[in-house]
C-alpha cells in the first residue's frame, strides 16, 4: 500500500510484488472511451440484448423520434413502418413520418452522433430523453450488417428533400457521410425528384393516403415534409408478445391521434388509424424543479449560471422559485442572497443543497405534462381492445422529486373470450395466414388474453398432440378445433393484461419490475368482483391501460422498460387503478343483477303458458288471454330487467354514467366488431367506432 | 310435449262424454276446481299476482282436539305466489294437478298417485324442464290441491297404491264384488285405497275384536295359525305406516262395526308414531282425522319392559340410534301423549334400555309365542297402554 503515490492522476496501480506491469506500462493503454464504443459492447443497455429485441428496439426508437417530432411541430401524425426482410435475419427497417423534417447540417448528427439531440436538457414531457436511441440502432444496424443508415428528409414542399447515407465513426463518436462525396445529395422537389429516387432506389412515400375517418370528401394529398430512416440490421421477427406488432398496437392505443400504416415483413398491411383528430395539448417545457436537483447538478447549474447574485440564480434557474423563496433558502443555508455565484465553493453548494431540501417550496406547474385524457384513453382502447365495458381515470397532477407527473388508468372488460365467437369461416382465414409452427402457439398468438393454460385445454378437448402444425389440419379437424374453442370456457383462467405507458410509449418488458404491475398485484381487486390469488395479477378477461406522462419518468434501467417505485408515484397509481376498478365493480354487479332478474323472469314466463292451460281447463277463460295477461303481471314485476336490458349495447346515457362517476364507456360487442378486430391483424381498417 | 299438444287440441273442458254419469259429490267438486281457474283468471285480468293460499300441513298448524280426541287442523296457511322463486315452480305444479284432476271427473275415471305423476309429466315448452321429476314430486302437490280445495282424494279420483291385508269374520261388498274375509288364503285381502261406502258396503261381521299388526310377518305369523278364528277378530296389517285407505277402514269398521281395535307395534318411536297416527290422525293428513283418527285404538305390545317380562335373548334387541332418540323425545312432546303417565314411562323405559324391540323378537322365543301366548294373555289381562 506505501508504493502507491498519492497522485491525483493515481491510474489505480495496485500493490505489486512481481513486476507484471509497471504503472508507467499501464499508463500507455489509459485512454479515455468514446461513448459510442462503450454503447457498441454493452448493447443491452440500450434494449439490443438479442435479435429479437434489437429489431423492436429499432422500430421504437424511430417511430418515438417521429411522433416526438410531429407533435411539437403541431402537425397530426401519420406514420410509415416498413420491416422488409434483406437476407438471412436481417431486415431493412425503415420508419417515416409526416413531421418537419430536419435541416441538413443537424442530420448528421441526429442520426450519426450517440448523445446528440434536443430533449435531454430540457424538462419537458417527450418519448425520448436522452438522445442515444435512433443513433445506437444505426450503430446496432452498421454493426451487424455494416450498412450506413440511410436518411431522407424534406423540410417543406418547395424546399429539396436531403439523402444521407451515414456511419458512425465509433471512436470519435462522429458521423461519416458516405455518399454525395461527403456532403449528402438534394433530391429537387416535385416529379423531378420522385423520379430520381425511383432511378436511384431511394424509398419515399410521397402522398398521404386518404383516411377512411374522413368519409367521401377525404382525398390523396402531397406529403409536404418529413423524415425517413431506413436501417438495416440483424434481427429476428417473431409475432406475439414483445413484437413490433404489439408495440404498434399498444402505440395505437395510447395515441388515438395518430394513424400508421405499417407492413410486416411478410407483406401483410396494418393500417392504424386515427380516432382522434386533435393533437395533444402541448407540454410545456419547464424550468428544473429545486427538490428534484441533484448535489451534482446543483453545482454544474451555479457554475454555468450566467445570474450574478445567489438569489437570481435561484429564481431563474428552477421553477416556483420567487425572490422570497430564495430568501428563505439562503437565510436556511447561512448565506447572503446577494452571494456572488461564481465564488461559492463545494461546501456551501452542499449547504445550499440542503437547505433547499429543508425549505417549503410550492410544487412545480404540471403545464409541462399533457395527459392523454380520460376520452381519448376510452376510445384509443376501445379502438383496439374488444370489450363490453371501459372506464378511464386521470389522476390530478402529484410530484415525486421535483418532478410533476399524472397518472392515468383505464380498464376494458371483455364479455367473451374472443376465441369462443369467432366464426368457423374467420377461424380457416386465420389458420390459413398462421405462420405459427404448432397449434398451441397459433392459438395463444392470436387470440386476445389467451394463455397456455387454454390453449391447452382447448387443444385437449379436441385431442389434438402437442406438436400439431396449423398449416396441416384437416377439414375435420378444423371443425374439431372450432367445436373445441367455442366449448371450452378459457374466460376464467387467462389473467389481466396489463398494457404501461411511459410517456405514452408502451413498455413491453420486464412487467415483474414495473411498479405499475407491483401496484395491481398489491391490490385487492376481488372486491372489484374478480378472482385473484394472493399476490398475483386479477383473473378474468380484463386489460387494463396505465400510462404515466412527467417531464421525467424514472426507469429502472436505461433500455426503459419498466417504471421505478417510488412511494409517490406507486400512491397515484393505487388511486388511479381504484377509481376504475370500482367502476368494473360497480358494472359487474348490476351485470349480474341484470341476470339474475332476466333469469328469475324467464322462471316464471317458463311456467306461464302451463298455468295458462290450466285455467282454461278449470274455468273454461281462453288460455291465450290469461297467458298474456300473467306475462303483463310477470314484466312488471320483474321491471328492472328490463329498463336495464335496454340500455345495455347502447352508449351510456347522462343518467347511467352518472352512476358511475361518468368516464366510462358500456358497448356490447358484436361479432362483427370482432371480426374486424381479428381481422384487422391483416388489414387496420376499423373506422371511428370508438364514438359508439 | 305431445301429451300438451293433444290436450290442446282437444279441449275437454266442455266435451263431456254422454255416458259419463256425475254424482252429486262430483259436481261440487267439479265446482270448486273450476272456482280455483276463476279466481286465477280474475287476478290476472286485474293484473295482480296470482296466489294459493295452502292451509299448511305441519305440526305448528295442528292442534290437538282434547275433548275429540284427535289432533284437528288449525286455520294456518302457507301463500304459494307464482311471481315468488322458490314457489313458481309448485304454483305450476299445484293448477296442473286441478286441471288432472278435474278430467278425471270429467271423464269418470281414477288415477293412481303415480299415474297422476305420469298423466301430468310433460316437457315445458320451449325448455328441457318437466313438469315433474319425480313421483315424490307430485304426491305433496295432491294433498295440497286436497287441502286447499277441502276435497278428500277420493273425491279427486285419486288414490294411492294398495297396501296392508285383511283377514277375518266379515263380509263385504267391493265394487260390487262379494268379499269374505275369512276365506281369502294365506294372502288375506289387500285393501284398497279408496273404501268408502261407495266402494266398500259392509255385509256382515262376527268379529268382536281387531288387532292391527304393524307388518306383512307378524300378519303372516297370526294368520297362518288361524289366530282370528280362534279369537273370534279382525286381523289387519298396514304395511308399516298404515296408508289411509287401511286407517279408513279401520275407522269405518270401529265406527260402523262398533269393533274395538288393538294394536300390535315394534317397541321403537316408528312403532309409536303408527299407534299415535292410527289413534289421534296423522299430522300431515290432519284435515282428515275426522274421518280416519281411532281416538279409543288400544296398544297391545311390545312394551319396553318385555325384554325382561318375556326374558328375551339380548341378540333380538337393536340399538337405539341418535335419530331414534330424538325421535323419541319427540314423540314424547306431543300434546296427545303428554298428560299420559303411563306412555311417558313407556317412552323413558325404552331410552333407559337404549335398544328397541320387534315384534318379530317374539318369534325367537317361539314361533308361535306371539300368537299363542303373548298376546291372548295380553287381551286376557287387559293390560294395554291407552
Amino acid at each position: 500500500m506505501a508504493t502507491v503515490s498519492s497522485s491525483r492522476s493515481a491510474s489505480g496501480a495496485s500493490p505489486k510484488r512481481r513486476s507484471r506491469a509497471t504503472a508507467e506500462s499501464m499508463a500507455a493503454q489509459q485512454r479515455s472511451i468514446s461513448v459510442s464504443e462503450f454503447f457498441s459492447k454493452n448493447r443491452h443497455l440500450l434494449g439490443f440484448d438479442n435479435p429479437r429485441k434489437a429489431l423492436l428496439t429499432t422500430v421504437k426508437e424511430a417511430v418515438d423520434n417521429s411522433l416526438d417530432a410531429c407533435e411539437e411541430a403541431g402537425i397530426l401524425p401519420e406514420l410509415w413502418v416498413h420491416i422488409e426482410p434483406s437476407g438471412k435475419e436481417r431486415f431493412r427497417v425503415a420508419v417515416q413520418d409526416n413531421g418537419p423534417g430536419i435541416v441538413k447540417k443537424q442530420i448528421p448528427l441526429i442520426f450519426g452522433k450517440l448523445l446528440y439531440g434536443s430533449k435531454f436538457h430540457r424538462l419537458r414531457m417527450s418519448r425520448g430523453q436522452q438522445g442515444i436511441g435512433i443513433s445506437a440502432a444505426g450503430m446496432y444496424g452498421q454493426l451487424t450488417t455494416g450498412k450506413p443508415v440511410r436518411i431522407v428528409s424534406k423540410t417543406s414542399a418547395k424546399k429539396p428533400a436531403h439523402y444521407f447515407e451515414i456511419q458512425i465513426d465509433t471512436k470519435s463518436n462522429n458521423p461519416e457521410i458516405l455518399n454525395g462525396k461527403g456532403e449528402g445529395i438534394d433530391l429537387p422537389s416535385g416529379p423531378a425528384g420522385i423520379k430520381l429516387m425511383t432511378e436511384q432506389g431511394i424509398e419515399w412515400e410521397s402522398q398521404l393516403p386518404a383516411a377512411p375517418v374522413d368519409g367521401d370528401d377525404a382525398r390523396v394529398t402531397d406529403l409536404e415534409s418529413g423524415t425517413r430512416v431506413t436501417i438495416e440490421l440483424e434481427g429476428i421477427h417473431k409475432r406475439g408478445k414483445g413484437s413490433v406488432d404489439e408495440y404498434l398496437e399498444q402505440t395505437a392505443i395510447a395515441n388515438p391521434h395518430v394513424t400508421i400504416h405499417y407492413r410486416d415483413p411478410d407483406g401483410n398491411v396494418f393500417d392504424y388509424h386515427r380516432s382522434a383528430k386533435t393533437l395533444p395539448k402541448e407540454a410545456k417545457e419547464i424550468k428544473p424543479h429545486p427538490y428534484g436537483v441533484e448535489l451534482g447538478r446543483l453545482f454544474t447549474m451555479l457554475k454555468d449560471s450566467k445570474a450574478a447574485t445567489l438569489t437570481q440564480f435561484l429564481c431563474e434557474s428552477f421553477s416556483r422559485v420567487s425572490p422570497q423563496v430564495a430568501k428563505a433558502i439562503c437565510t436556511t443555508a447561512k448565506l447572503s442572497p446577494r452571494a456572488r455565484t461564481k465564488r461559492i465553493g463545494r461546501e456551501e453548494v452542499d449547504t445550499l443543497y440542503r437547505a433547499i431540501q429543508d425549505t417549503k417550496i410550492q410544487n412545480p406547474t404540471t403545464d409541462c405534462i399533457s395527459p392523454i385524457g380520460e376520452e381519448l384513453l376510452l376510445k384509443g382502447l376501445r379502438h383496439v381492445v374488444p370489450g363490453e365495458f371501459y372506464a378511464a381515470a386521470t389522476r390530478p397532477p402529484a410530484v415525486y422529486r421535483g418532478n410533476p407527473f399524472v397518472i392515468e388508468a383505464a380498464l376494458a372488460y371483455g364479455g367473451v373470450a374472443t376465441a369462443q365467437k369467432v366464426s368457423y369461416e374467420l377461424l380457416l382465414q386465420l389458420l390459413d395466414e398462421s405462420d405459427s409452427r404448432t397449434l398451441k402457439l397459433f392459438l395463444t398468438s392470436t387470440f386476445d388474453g389467451m394463455g397456455n393454460d387454454g390453449a391447452e385445454k382447448i387443444l385437449r378437448e379436441c385431442r389434438f398432440g402437442p406438436r400439431q402444425s396449423p398449416s396441416k389440419l384437416t377439414t375435420a379437424e378444423r371443425k374439431r378445433l372450432f367445436e373445441a374453442m367455442r366449448n371450452v370456457n378459457t374466460g376464467d383462467n387467462q389473467s389481466m393484461q396489463v398494457l404501461r405507458y411511459a410517456n405514452r410509449v408502451p413498455l413491453q418488458f420486464k412487467q415483474r419490475d414495473c411498479a405499475v404491475t407491483q401496484t395491481i398485484m398489491g391490490m385487492n381487486w376481488r372486491s372489484y368482483g374478480l378472482t385473484q390469488g394472493r399476490g398475483s395479477l386479477p383473473s378474468g378477461p380484463v386489460t387494463v391501460m396505465v400510462h404515466m406522462a412527467s417531464v421525467w419518468v424514472p426507469f429502472t434501467s436505461e433500455s426503459k422498460e419498466a417504471i421505478a417505485s417510488y412511494p409517490e408515484i406507486e400512491k397515484e397509481l393505487r388511486l388511479a387503478l381504484q377509481t376504475v376498478g370500482r367502476k368494473l365493480g360497480v358494472y359487474l354487479k348490476k351485470r349480474q343483477s341484470i341476470k339474475q332478474e332476466g333469469e328469475r323472469r324467464s322462471i316464471f314466463l317458463r311456467y306461464l303458458k302451463e298455468v295458462a292451460g290450466a285455467c282454461e281447463e278449470l274455468s273454461g277463460a281462453d288460455a291465450a288471454a290469461v297467458y298474456e295477461q300473467l306475462v303483463k303481471v310477470a314484466r312488471r314485476k320483474t321491471a328492472a330487467a328490463d329498463t336495464q336490458l335496454d340500455d345495455r349495447g347502447r352508449k351510456v346515457d347522462g343518467d347511467e354514467a352518472s352512476q358511475y362517476g361518468g368516464n366510462v364507456l358500456i358497448v356490447d360487442t358484436d361479432s362483427e366488431a370482432l371480426e374486424q378486430h381479428l381481422l384487422g391483424r391483416v388489414s387496420k381498417s376499423s373506422n371511428e367506432s370508438g364514438e359508439g | 310435449m305431445a301429451k300438451k299438444a293433444r290436450r290442446r287440441a282437444t279441449p275437454t273442458t266442455d266435451a263431456k262424454k254422454p255416458d259419463v254419469k256425475l254424482t252429486a259429490q262430483d259436481i261440487k267438486t267439479l265446482d270448486t276446481l273450476k272456482l280455483l281457474g276463476e279466481r286465477v283468471v280474475a287476478t290476472a285480468e286485474s293484473s295482480r299476482p296470482p296466489h294459493l293460499d295452502i292451509p299448511s300441513r305441519s305440526l305448528a298448524n295442528v292442534k290437538f282436539n282434547k275433548s275429540k280426541r284427535f289432533i284437528e287442523m288449525s286455520g294456518g296457511t302457507n301463500r304459494r305466489e307464482l311471481f315468488n322463486l322458490s314457489q313458481a315452480r309448485s304454483y305450476m305444479q299445484t293448477m296442473l294437478v286441478a286441471s288432472g284432476c278435474k278430467r278425471l271427473i270429467e271423464q269418470g275415471k281414477s288415477n293412481s298417485i303415480r299415474g297422476m305423476y305420469y298423466m301430468l309429466k310433460h316437457t315445458i315448452e320451449g325448455t328441457r324442464e318437466e313438469t315433474f321429476n319425480e313421483q315424490s314430486e307430485s304426491d305433496p302437490i295432491i294433498e295440497d290441491v286436497e287441502v286447499t280445495l277441502n276435497a278428500l282424494r277420493e273425491e279427486l279420483h285419486v288414490y294411492a297404491s294398495n297396501r296392508g291385508s285383511i283377514a277375518g269374520n266379515l263380509v263385504f261388498r267391493d265394487s260390487g264384488d262379494e268379499i269374505d274375509c275369512s276365506r281369502m288364503g294365506s294372502g288375506g285381502y289387500t285393501i284398497p285405497s279408496i273404501v268408502e261406502p261407495n266402494v266398500i258396503e259392509f255385509l256382515s261381521c262376527d268379529a268382536k275384536f281387531i288387532l292391527h299388526v304393524e307388518k306383512d310377518t307378524v300378519w303372516r305369523r297370526f294368520n297362518e295359525d288361524k289366530f282370528w278364528r280362534k279369537h273370534n277378530c279382525i286381523l289387519t296389517h298396514g304395511g308399516g305406516q298404515p296408508p289411509r285407505g287401511v286407517r279408513r277402514l279401520l275407522n269405518r269398521m270401529h265406527q260402523e262395526l262398533k269393533l274395538p281395535i288393538f294394536c300390535l307395534l315394534d317397541n321403537d318411536p316408528w312403532g309409536y308414531y303408527i299407534y299415535s297416527v292410527i289413534k289421534q290422525g296423522s299430522i300431515n293428513l290432519a284435515f282428515e282425522s275426522r274421518r280416519m283418527a281411532i281416538p279409543s285404538a288400544k296398544f297391545i305390545g311390545l312394551r319396553s319392559r318385555d325384554f325382561e317380562a318375556c326374558e328375551l335373548s339380548p341378540s333380538v334387541t337393536i340399538k337405539l340410534t341418535d335419530q331414534d332418540i330424538k325421535r323419541a323425545k319427540q314423540i314424547a312432546k306431543y300434546p296427545w301423549f303428554t298428560d299420559k303417565k303411563p306412555w311417558q314411562k313407556e317412552i323413558e323405559g325404552m331410552l333407559k334400555n337404549g335398544f328397541k324391540l320387534e315384534v318379530e323378537a317374539l318369534i325367537s322365543k317361539d314361533i308361535s309365542y306371539v300368537t299363542e301366548t303373548y298376546v291372548p294373555e295380553a287381551l286376557e289381562r287387559q293390560d294395554f297402554l291407552d
